[in-house]
């Protein structure tokens, strides 16, 4: 199957259309199934994925506009492949323990077409298809926010679609600046990334195209101060909008440094690593301390997604394999970590209706199975050895101590002050009396819900036991990537900054 | 035999999974029984491997598989059986084992058996990883998984509410677990810190090519790494100024006390010094910064603990202060008499903490002190093991405290750092004086308890019978020094006393002996004929300072904890609220309102338009003007 | 002798009589005029400056413009007679169903 690709990226979206003559009764199964599918493509795609390959595969190039070289161009190396394993997987345990009954076929409808929007996202080549994509991912999203929310949703849509939305405006100003330049230099028309890699900037240039790339990112990621949309977007979006909002959604940003920023602007990456690392750090500490004052449990991981894509930007600038590929199986982890998360609040919001801490207390008398896999979680959200969120957190701060070691420190106290708001959200939830009535009589995990978590369980382990198969492809083609920016890097600076090969320099 | 490495190391796994697996299900007596045999399967396997090594001299080095394998870096699962690791996992297994059977019967009662029996094997899981590991990666998945055990056990009664400080200085098991957990978390950054030096610096975190490599680095990096590496130690090893979660901890299953937070996980922080110490052999400020933090610990510890009216509280002062001990010894360079005292304290202060526990199960868990007395009637094993215990912390020989206390305390003299040789002197004055200021206000006296109606009974007999190894080793495990010594040397730095130490080695013995036995008595005539309570002492301004150890708690909740909760909050509702997303909204606001007010242009009167299109015909005239002129 | 500045000047003043009529007046059948005199400043302009350079392209835009004005004429009447006879006025100001 030489376009698997294509079928992963389209499959979804077909089936999306074939959605709407479907029976309302039947469009939760035909959805899981339809997901089952594209998960089993998409782990096909990593089964017969090269991992001695550090480069693209299983290209595909279509002429879309010839004469400005916009092409269908689509591709996956080790940097994206599990990140569009993840956004099957989310998607297909996302839809298993999703609890809605109103409109579900729209639901359905949405978050196949949304699917395909997220896939895509990550498998293009050409700008303007990536541009597409990113953009068509916020319309089911806004409609996911704004019909199944809470009571502000419509506020909170419009405010997820705007923010988003200008930040890519400006960043389809860098692209098509990009475009230009590439024009102007080598004569032709091309969108396609890969030809751009070649092109080699005058750092000025660099600079003003970063800054306008920076924008469109940091507000997907949402990086401070651009951050204000996503509580708001978490906080009124149902149990799956959130769950697919942090697991992939926010992923789109950090893809995008590591895939368009560093290797198209490898001098500028270099210079803006100190006010990109404050930022981060800033990031880090402060929303992990505003997470600590919510009231509602939502909002903790919500705020605790923020800090914890600090840390992931923040080793995607570490400029070395151990940080970048850190921050990448970051970004895996922190999907599959706060997804379950999302999830887990789902659970208890589904049976009380309220998400607010001061209501519990005690749970994990009444809902011990809960408790239990909410704890696994939490741990592996501090960062625990032997779960997945400690191999990416460990490399990330490993990195990133290369480039500074009061910035480490730092962003290390993330360990600390990740561990104060998490066992103060679990202590104020799960232990304690049983003070409130209305909680004795809940009911513990169903099997719809088990069904969606245990996976997630599973892989937290199995990942932060033997993380091998997956480093490995992405530490592949995180060293190509490096190696390939420090021979196009100009300036010294850069070239001593980007770390590729096994030089210690003390050691030495 | 490799595969008792394995046995060893994944017997306690198994039985951890074993008992996970009936976590939810009522009270299986036959789950302590099977986690109790594998836990002892997994103390031959350690017999056997100890015997191997002490028989050729040699390590047993294996590698299961990669772990994390990403740009230079590789981390291996490698363990290695060496001298000291072997003798830890000696010490772990051994008291663990006797704890898992001893917890049997003292959790008899309690509905969560099974999932207690899952979390302590667990614990001594993530114990023999930390030991056995060979690079400092592995030891960091024991360190941090020992710390989420403890914050388990810490909170097994998680049901329990919050009160007050002053009612219970805990104020919660959960609240307690929390505490430990975070405070070793701020210690464990240190730690990583330490780790991100030393791969940068050497490429490497297996421990054979790191210490291989320090002679090459330089002395700054060789600092800050030992620093860093010491802060983690200061952690787990609950020092000064992170020590107040170690009592706090008491609020756990009296069993779990024993085992994680007497014996075995606060010695971690040692047992970092022991296994890095060609790091801290070349940074001579940093080892003499242990020692001395290490001295102060043991007194501060020390003196908190001889007004302190709580049975568990005590001991855990206790535990602080000998952990001060062994800082100062391996922090002199005397790392075989460091490992030496943790082996040895291991086991009196484990059983010293199951008495107690013996004590707790027949008081209905009342902890003060000062309503017990005179139980010896009704309990006289636990008496029997107690007092052995306790003769054995205040170094009294021929007991294994003396041998041990007293090397230490040696060592402090021949290193001729003599204000850490007073200290040290003084505190076995001390802690012999309240070890028996508890053990005679429990055991001897009045017999306060009738006041509430409790009516005592000793424990199990198989308890007792558990007990009892412990009970030998703390009687002769001095008598082993010689041999530990010729064995343990093989791999750690030899330290002998200079000879004109050898010349007063008597003189010393003698005046810790004099110490040590002064407090004794001291405490019998104070307390051995039953409570006298002395008001004009008890209101004294020490006493209280004592009493409150030393405000230091206070001090973290006012200065640490309320500042922390009050900017978080601060951060969200002023900062994130009004100032961020005001701003974002106030952006957005901008646009809609310049729309609303511009809107009012939109009257429909096609002349107004006109004039509009007039007026906008003119500004680009005038545009176009003006770029003619400056371009 | 009469030079190119000369009708030059001539479309401008034409063009600010037309602008200032379709900017006050109120009968739209006025506006209407208005609009013709302004073209008609601008064929003018082309016609002259055309001649000025002996390049015939500027007199048939010219006419275009003319062919243009007359349709405009022919459709725009149209369309004012409809307007008077619905509203039985031309006044601008009576005119407002656009209103925003």
């Amino acid at each position: 199957m030489d376009n698997i690709l294509s079928v992963l990226v389209f499959f979804p979206a077909i089936a999306a259309l074939l959605g709407f003559v479907v029976d309302k009764k039947s469009a939760r199964v035909y959805g899981i199934s339809v997901a089952s599918v594209e998960l089993l493509l998409a782990l096909w795609l990593w089964m017969s994925f090269d991992s001695g390959n550090a480069g693209m595969q299983f290209v595909e190039l279509v002429p879309l506009v010839p004469d400005f070289g916009i092409n269908y161009y689509l591709g996956v190396d080790g940097i994206s492949l599990f990140i569009v394993v993840m956004a099957a997987l989310m998607t297909l345990l996302g839809m298993i323990g999703m609890s809605i009954e109103k409109d579900i076929k729209n639901m359905i409808i949405s978050l196949l077409f949304l699917e395909m929007t997220m896939i895509g996202v990550f498998v293009a080549l050409d700008a303007i298809v990536f541009y597409l994509f990113w953009e068509l991912s916020l319309v089911p999203m806004l409609y996911i926010i704004g019909a199944w929310g809470g009571p502000l949703r419509v506020y909170a849509s419009i405010k997820f679609f705007l923010y988003t939305f200008t930040g890519s405006l400006i960043m389809l100003v860098g692209m098509l600046f990009m475009a230009y330049l590439y024009h102007s230099i080598s004569g032709i028309w091309s969108f396609s990334i890969t030809d751009w890699y070649a092109l080699v900037l005058p750092v000025s240039y660099q600079i003003w195209l970063f800054l306008a790339f920076f924008v469109g990112f940091a507000i997907k990621v949402p990086m401070f101060p651009f951050h204000t949309w996503l509580p708001y977007a978490h906080g009124q979006a149902p149990t799956i909008g959130s769950v697919i909002l942090a697991a992939v959604l926010l992923k789109m940003g950090t893809y995008g440094f590591v895939r368009f920023s560093l290797p198209l602007f490898p001098d500028a990456s270099v210079m803006m690593i100190m006010p990109i690392a404050v930022i981060s750090i800033i990031m880090i500490i402060y929303t992990a301390m505003v997470a600590y004052a919510q009231e509602d449990m939502k909002q903790v991981i919500a705020y605790s997604s923020v800090s914890h894509m600090g840390v992931i930007v923040l080793g995607t600038f570490a400029m070395n394999a151990e940080g970048i590929s850190g921050s990448i199986f970051l970004m895996l982890s922190h999907g599959i970590v706060s997804g379950a998360l999302f999830m887990l609040v789902g659970v208890i919001y589904d049976r009380r209706h309220t998400k607010l801490m001061s209501e519990f207390g005690g749970l994990a008398s009444v809902m011990p199975k809960y408790a239990v896999i909410f704890g696994i979680m939490l741990m592996a959200s501090v960062g625990l050895p032997l779960t997945i969120g400690f191999v990416g957190e460990f490399l990330v701060l490993l990195g990133f101590y290369k480039v500074s070691m009061i910035g480490t420190i730092l962003a290390g106290t993330s360990i600390i002050i990740g561990a104060i708001y998490m066992l103060s959200l679990y202590k104020k939830s799960f232990f304690g009396p049983l003070t409130n009535k209305a909680n004795e009589k809940l009911l513990d995990l169903n099997g719809k819900e088990l069904m969606s978590l245990v996976p997630l369980v599973a892989i937290v382990i199995w990942l932060g036991v033997y993380p091998k198969p997956v480093l490995a492809p992405i530490d592949n083609s995180v060293k190509a990537l490096l190696t390939f920016m420090e021979e196009k890097a100009q300036t010294p600076e850069a070239k001593e900054r980007i770390v590729v090969s096994t030089t210690m320099k003390e050691a030495r | 035999m490799e595969k008792f490495v394995y046995i060893a190391l994944f017997a306690p796994l198994v039985s951890s999974l074993f008992a996970a697996l009936f976590g939810m299900s009522p009270r299986k007596t036959f789950v302590g029984v099977i986690a109790s045999l594998l836990l002892a399967t997994s103390f031959l396997a350690s017999a056997i491997l100890a015997a191997f090594v002490y028989q050729t001299g040699g390590a047993i080095h294996v590698t299961m598989m990669e772990w994390i394998g990403a740009g230079d870096l590789m981390i291996p699962f490698g363990f290695i059986v060496d001298q000291v690791s072997v003798t830890m996992m000696t010490v772990v297994t051994l008291v663990s084992t006797v704890v898992h059977i001893y917890s049997i019967g003292y959790m008899d009662h309690d509905k969560s058996f099974n999932r207690f029996f899952s979390y302590l094997s667990a614990f001594v899981f993530s114990m023999m990883v930390l030991v056995m590991s060979d690079n400092f990666a592995g030891l960091f998945i024991g360190w941090e998984g020992v710390g989420v055990c403890s914050w388990l056990l810490i909170g097994f009664w998680y049901h329990k509410p919050d009160v007050s400080p002053e009612e219970n200085p805990s104020i919660s098991p959960s609240w307690a677990a929390n505490e430990a957990f975070i405070v070793n978390r701020i210690a464990d950054l240190g730690m990583l810190i330490g780790i991100f030096i030393l791969y940068w610096n050497t490429g490497s975190l297996q421990y054979d090519v790191v210490f291989a490599a320090i002679p090459h680095l330089s002395h700054g990096i060789l600092f800050a790494a030992a620093i860093a590496l010491f802060i983690g130690a200061m952690g787990k090893s609950a020092q000064f100024p992170l020590h107040t979660w170690l009592t706090d901890a008491m609020e756990g299953p009296t069993p779990v006390s024993a085992l994680i937070h007497a014996a075995t996980m606060v010695t971690a922080g040692v047992f970092l010094v022991i296994r890095a110490n060609p790091l801290y052999m070349v940074t001579p400020e940093v080892s003499y910064f242990i020692a001395s933090l290490g001295t102060f610990v043991a007194f501060f510890a020390a003196s908190m603990a001889l007004v302190n009216r709580d049975l568990k509280r005590i001991i855990a002062f206790s535990t602080l202060s000998q952990l001060g001990y062994m800082f100062a010894a391996a922090g002199l360079g005397a790392y075989w008499i460091a490992l030496f005292h943790l082996a040895a304290h291991a086991f009196f202060k484990a059983l010293l903490f199951l008495g107690a526990g013996n004590v707790m199960h027949a008081m209905h868990d009342e902890l003060d002190i000062f309503k017990m007395g005179g139980l010896k009637k009704s309990m006289k094993w636990t008496y029997i093991y107690m007092g052995v215990a306790s003769l054995a912390l205040a170094g009294i020989p021929p007991l294994a405290g003396f041998f041990s206390k007293d090397a230490i305390i040696e060592t402090a003299f021949n290193e001729g750092t003599l204000i850490l040789w007073i200290i040290l002197v003084v505190t076995a004055g001390m802690t012999a004086f309240y070890s028996f200021r508890q053990v005679f206000l429990t055991f001897e006296g009045d017999e306060r308890y009738k006041a509430f109606g409790i009516h005592p009974h000793e424990m199990y007999k198989f308890v007792l019978i558990a007990m009892s190894p412990l009970a030998i080793l703390a009687v002769i495990a001095g008598f082993f020094q010689g041999t530990f010594h010729t064995f343990i040397i093989e791999l750690l730095p030899n330290y002998e006393m200079s000879e004109h130490t050898h010349h007063y080695v008597l003189l010393l013995g003698a005046i810790v002996l004099a110490f040590a036995v002064g407090g004794i008595v001291l405490a019998w005539v104070m307390y051995g004929k039953g409570l006298k309570r002395n008001e004009k002492l008890e209101n004294s301004f020490v006493y209280k300072l004592l009493k409150n150890q030393y405000y230091i708690p206070q001090f973290y909740a006012e200065f640490i904890s309320k500042p922390y909760a009050m900017i978080s909050t601060m951060m969200w509702k002023s900062v994130d609220m009004k100032i961020i997303d005001t701003t974002v909204d106030g952006i957005a606001n901008l646009f809609y309102s310049g729309g609303d007010k511009t809107r009012k242009m939109q009257t429909g009167n096609l002349s107004s338009y006109l004039n509009w299109m007039g007026i906008g015909l003119f500004v680009l005239l005038f545009i176009a003007a003006i770029s003619t002129v400056i371009g | 002798m009469i030079g190119l500045n000369h009708y030059l000047i001539l479309s401008g003043l034409l063009f600010a009589i037309g602008l200032v009529g379709v900017v006050r007046r109120k009968n739209l059948l006025m506006l209407f005029f208005a609009t013709e005199v302004m073209l008609n400043a601008a064929n003018i302009a082309f016609a002259a400056t055309s001649h000025y350079y002996g390049d015939l392209t500027g007199q048939m835009f010219a006419f275009f413009i003319v062919a243009v004005a007359a349709s405009e004429v022919a459709v725009g009447l149209g369309l004012l007679i409809v307007l008077y006879k619905k509203h039985g006025s031309l006044d601008l100001d009576g005119l407002s169903t656009m209103k925003g």
